[in-house]
């Protein structure tokens, strides 16, 4: 169902009780009114009536007189005729016979009974009585309401102001003239009006409503149909402004997880790109040296240390690749990816040192490193503080010459702060070249590009580990020509080293 | 007797590699291709446990939850994922160590070496015995090869302070930091010079060794 139509509905059905109290309250009032001025109609009446009435009781019936007629529409039986026809009191009166009904309302006509102190009646045609009525007219009751032939009837007993005769009491019986219902007094079209215009106030208030509903409807679908890019209008401060309010603020949480997700995708692709093309020029490269192993062997040359050194730098080149591309595809993702939690850098100096060990006796490459006696501990991420460090120490080994040093010194500071050092006596960096090697983007061709001089990946991974954890990376010549990469964090409060200490 | 070692790996290339190395290596390796419900009494005898985390059967990190219930036993995981929380989970279930894939024999090696190494107890007041090198930090004396060396403060505060820590490298910052007196010439250099004094004092036995980049080590055996 329509809002506008339901509305609607609601409006009638809020106003059917109203109109049937009112309907009540104006039947209750009508009746009061109508007692009250039969009451002082016959009261006035017999002032004038007295006399006749106590001379013959059994034939009294009130004489026609101008003054018996009430206002609007009563009359005392006997006295239509004389009134309808001529309202002046000297035309006389007789019957007339059936006169044509005007439209409207026919009068009521009321007559008049005389009854004694006990309640009695010499008037044949007077209504008898029950004692219960006796008793309830002496108790105090005056008017009983019932219906007669389909017409209503009004019993109302007026006690005179003298106490004896015949005619202490009177009772006067009106009887309505039929009518369709006794609640509708009302015409029928004025009740309608009123429902109609109170419905119609109803739904032109409501018809703006309705409006901006349509209108945030409308602006809703075509939003959704452009993937949540178009925004709504807010306008005013109501319920239906809430409601926009709430789909913006849907709608910046759908796009919000919709870039998320996107990112991710992206992140994934490229990290599959990446991995396949960056993994296979080493892999062939291994191949390469394998392939000319496996051929000399077969006709039975010896084979060099040198090529199996070779093949054993590609292959760890490529595991650390790999781990670089993960740890790049998750800095790439933004925080939510970098987990937090206690990190034991002594250990992460021991966990570095080993992996590079192997390659670097190769090389005749002496690496070492110096920790302090108490473990150095912070919160972070432990994956991407072990790839950090490893890229440097890997570039060290990787770079150094044949029977070179790289040494990692890792250092407490007083105020809880770090230092951790790696020194090389391998090429260095030239000045020039050192803030450009860490400003550059992940995925420049140029940190792809596997030059001798190269740093490759690493040490913008290593940036981006430091930046993420609140450290600092400077790149810096080393007191033995080489160089020296220092990641660097300052003392924190004590409240939080603390908590790092946990 | 040969020290034994579990080794859980489904891989049975990788498997039978790290056997291989484990027995070069000296020890005795006992191989399961699969994880298990560990119970007490289920464990063998072993003195260290290498754990691979994507097994059949049981998996990995369940097993060392397992075993934590029960033994203290040294152990290292191995995983093929570089995921930080894999590591950090392992670590608080009580894993001593983790390596992940690809390593390097010798790596693994090392690591398993380094576990199993007793940490050396130095208390304050003992007198630590180092190949040829007898140091008794509370009386102040040294002894080279059962011959007594004469060492000035500094001289004995060096050297005391890498018996300490044997076989670690201590950094000459610390070393200047925490022996050299800092009102006076507390430099690097000064220190370099009183470590080239206490190594004629300990000649022919060379047993402070210089290490490149980071300061001084102090290796407890005999150079020719």
């Amino acid at each position: 169902m329509k809002l506008r139509t339901r509305l609607a509905l609601t409006a009638v059905v809020a106003v059917i009780p109203v109109v049937v109290a009112m309907l009540l309250l104006q039947r209750s009032l009508w009746e009061y009114s109508q007692e009250d001025a039969l009451e002082a109609a016959v009261l006035a009446r017999m002032q004038v009536e007295r006399v006749r009435c106590e001379e013959a009781p059994e034939t009294w019936r009130p004489r026609p007189s101008e003054e018996g007629v009430l206002p609007g529409r009563v009359v005392f039986e006997g006295q239509e005729e004389r009134r309808i026809r001529r309202p002046r009191p000297e035309v006389t009166e007789g019957p007339e016979g059936p006169r044509p009904k005007k439209a409207g309302r026919e009068p009521t006509f009321v007559t008049l009974f005389p009854y004694d102190s006990r309640l009695s009646s010499r008037n044949a045609l007077a209504p008898g009585l029950t004692e219960d009525v006796r008793e309830s007219v002496r108790a105090g009751m005056v008017a009983r309401r019932f219906e007669q032939e389909g017409r209503e009837v009004l019993d109302l007993w007026v006690r005179m102001p003298w106490e004896d005769g015949p005619c202490a009491f009177v009772l006067a019986r009106s009887v309505e003239p039929p009518r369709p219902s006794r609640l509708v007094l009302v015409p029928l079209k004025d009740w309608t009006l009123l429902v109609f215009t109170v419905v119609a106030a109803v739904v032109l208030a409501l018809g703006s409503v309705v409006r901006r509903v349509r209108v945030l409807t409308e602006e809703v679908r075509a939003s959704a149909r452009s993937g949540y890019a178009q925004a709504v209008s807010v306008r005013g401060q109501d319920e239906i402004a809430d409601l926009a309010r709430a789909f913006q603020e849907a709608r910046a949480e759908i796009q919000a997880r919709m870039a998320h997700q996107e990112a991710r995708e992206q992140g994934l692709r490229d990290f599959l790109a990446n991995t396949t093309h960056d993994v296979m020029t080493p892999l062939t490269v291994l191949q390469g040296h394998l392939s000319a192993m496996q051929r000399r062997l077969s006709q039975g040359e010896h084979v060099g240390a040198s090529e199996v050194s070779s093949a054993m730098s590609e292959s760890h080149y490529m595991a650390s690749l790999v781990h670089n591309l993960a740890a790049a595809t998750r800095l790439e993702a933004g925080a939510p990816h970098v987990q937090r939690a206690p990190v034991d850098l002594n250990d992460v100096v021991a966990r570095v040192l080993g992996r590079h060990r192997p390659i670097a006796r190769q090389r005749s490459i002496e690496l070492e490193s110096g920790v302090p006696a108490t473990p150095v501990r912070v919160m972070g991420d432990v994956t991407l503080i072990e790839q950090a460090v490893s890229n440097v120490v890997a570039n060290g080994v990787r770079h150094g010459h044949d029977g070179g040093h790289v040494a990692v010194v890792l250092e407490g500071r007083r105020d809880g702060g770090f230092q951790l050092r790696v020194v090389d006596d391998g090429p260095g960096i030239p000045e020039a070249e050192r803030a450009r090697i860490l400003e550059r983007g992940f995925r420049g061709n140029a940190a792809r590009t596997r030059s001798p001089e190269g740093q490759g990946l690493g040490l913008h991974i290593a940036h981006h580990v430091a930046r993420v954890h609140g450290w600092s990376l400077t790149l810096g010549p080393s007191a033995h020509g080489g160089l020296e990469v220092c990641f660097s964090c300052e003392g924190v409060s004590g409240e939080a080293r603390e908590e790092r200490r946990e | 007797m040969r020290e034994r070692i579990l080794v859980v790996e489904d891989d049975s290339r990788l498997g039978t590699q790290i056997v291989e190395h484990l027995r070069g290596a000296g020890f005795e390796a006992t191989w399961w291709m699969e994880g298990r419900s560990l119970m007490p009494g289920a464990l063998p005898d072993v003195r260290l446990v290498v754990l691979d985390l994507m097994l059949p059967g049981t998996y990995g990190l369940d097993m060392l939850k397992a075993l934590r219930g029960f033994s203290e036993v040294p152990v290292l995981i191995l995983s093929a994922r570089n995921d930080t929380l894999d590591k950090v989970r392992a670590l608080k279930l009580g894993a001593d160590d983790y390596l992940t894939k690809p390593f390097w024999p010798e790596e693994l090696i090392e690591r398993v070496r380094a576990r199993l190494r007793r940490p050396a107890l130095c208390k304050e007041g003992a007198v630590l015995e180092l190949g040829p090198l007898r140091v008794d930090l509370h009386g102040r004396a040294v002894q080279v090869e059962g011959r007594v060396v004469e060492l000035t403060r500094v001289e004995f505060e060096v050297l005391a302070a890498l018996a300490r820590r044997p076989s670690e490298a201590v950094t000459r910052q610390w070393l200047a930091e925490h022996v050299l007196d800092p009102t006076r010439e507390g430099t690097e250099r000064t220190l370099d010079v009183h470590v080239s004094r206490l190594r004629r004092k300990l000649a022919p036995t060379q047993c402070v060794e210089t290490v490149w980049g980071v300061g001084y080590r102090l290796t407890p055996r005999t150079r020719a």
